[in-house]
């Protein structure tokens, strides 16, 4: 298993995340976690942040955009 | 249909065997296979459409002409390939396309190429806050602040947050989508995160959410 010290674990921190390190790099940060708070903290407020941007981002679409898509195509291959 | 049926005459005539009488079979199942597949990614594309041009009705739009761009090139979709990609890649030069026709912003170009201080040190504006301090406050922070921020942030930033957290793209994936090599999806992720919590941090301070005296960590 990697070993990773303060300041690689921060630097990994959205890889670790999005699930983008190999297994061995996920380990090996995991453990780093488990026994640093400050790390531990660091990771807990950038899964905060991405909560929070999800969360803010849920506008669906007008309801009219599909049939108006639709009827554009449509009209598009008739000509 | 009507005026389907008129103008298709031609083409059948020219192009099918000449003996199935089934006017416009070809296009009427393009049509069928565009909405059956391509139709219910919308909300996925409008959601991104929305980061991209920064509001409703131009989002609109840019949907609308991405779509049309992508049932023209229907046929060069690979089925069981990943459509949601393909569509977004053809929205990303859309909106590229459309934006260098209008006018060109100079303070646009080479963010990449910028060093971290001239982006503004999240760590150096963040430090006077606790991280428990910070976290806190972004669970109070209303959706609308924070969504606002993210539509401040440069756009190549904002839109790699917006694939990564929000659809949950892996890099590969966005650095297809943004025509960039996984690295570039990296940093900007990096930056774009660290923008977006320096501005959260500010927003926060001004508005009570964080007091400016509670305990300096070291990060």
């Amino acid at each position: 298993m990697a070993e990773f010290d303060c300041e690689e674990t921060k630097s990994l921190v959205h890889e670790y995340l999005h699930n983008e390190l190999g297994l061995e790099h996920q380990e090996g940060i995991t453990t780093h976690l488990a026994l640093c708070d400050s790390c531990e903290e660091e990771y807990d407020l950038e899964v905060n942040l991405n909560k929070a941007i999800t969360r803010s981002c849920d506008e669906d679409p007008p309801q009219q955009l599909a049939e108006r898509v639709l009827d554009f195509i449509r009209k598009s291959e008739s000509n | 249909m009507s005026v389907v049926l008129e103008q298709g005459l031609a083409g059948r005539l020219l192009d099918s065997e000449p003996m199935t009488i089934q006017p416009n079979k070809a296009s009427e199942d393009k049509i069928r296979d565009f909405e059956q597949q391509a139709i219910p990614l919308m909300p996925q594309l409008y959601g991104a459409a929305l980061r991209w041009t920064r509001n409703p009705s131009d989002a609109e739009d840019l949907v609308q002409e991405a779509m049309a761009k992508a049932f023209v090139a229907w046929s060069q979709y690979q089925q069981g390939t990943n459509l949601k990609a393909w569509l977004y890649r053809i929205m990303t030069n859309t909106h590229i396309n459309s934006y260098n026709k209008k006018a060109k912003d100079p303070s646009k170009g080479g963010l990449d190429d910028l060093e971290d201080w001239q982006l503004g040190d999240a760590k150096s504006l963040t430090a006077t806050t606790s991280r428990s301090a910070e976290l806190e406050a972004l669970d109070n922070l209303p959706s609308e602040v924070i969504r606002k921020s993210l539509l401040e942030i440069p756009e190549e930033f904002r839109m790699v947050v917006y694939y990564a957290v929000v659809d949950g793209l892996p890099y590969a994936e966005i650095a297809e989508i943004m025509g960039t090599p996984v690295g570039t999806v990296m940093s900007r992720l990096h930056r774009g995160k660290k923008l977006l919590r320096v501005l959260l941090a500010e927003y926060a301070r001004e508005q009570g959410y964080l007091s400016s005296e509670t305990k300096t960590e070291k990060s």
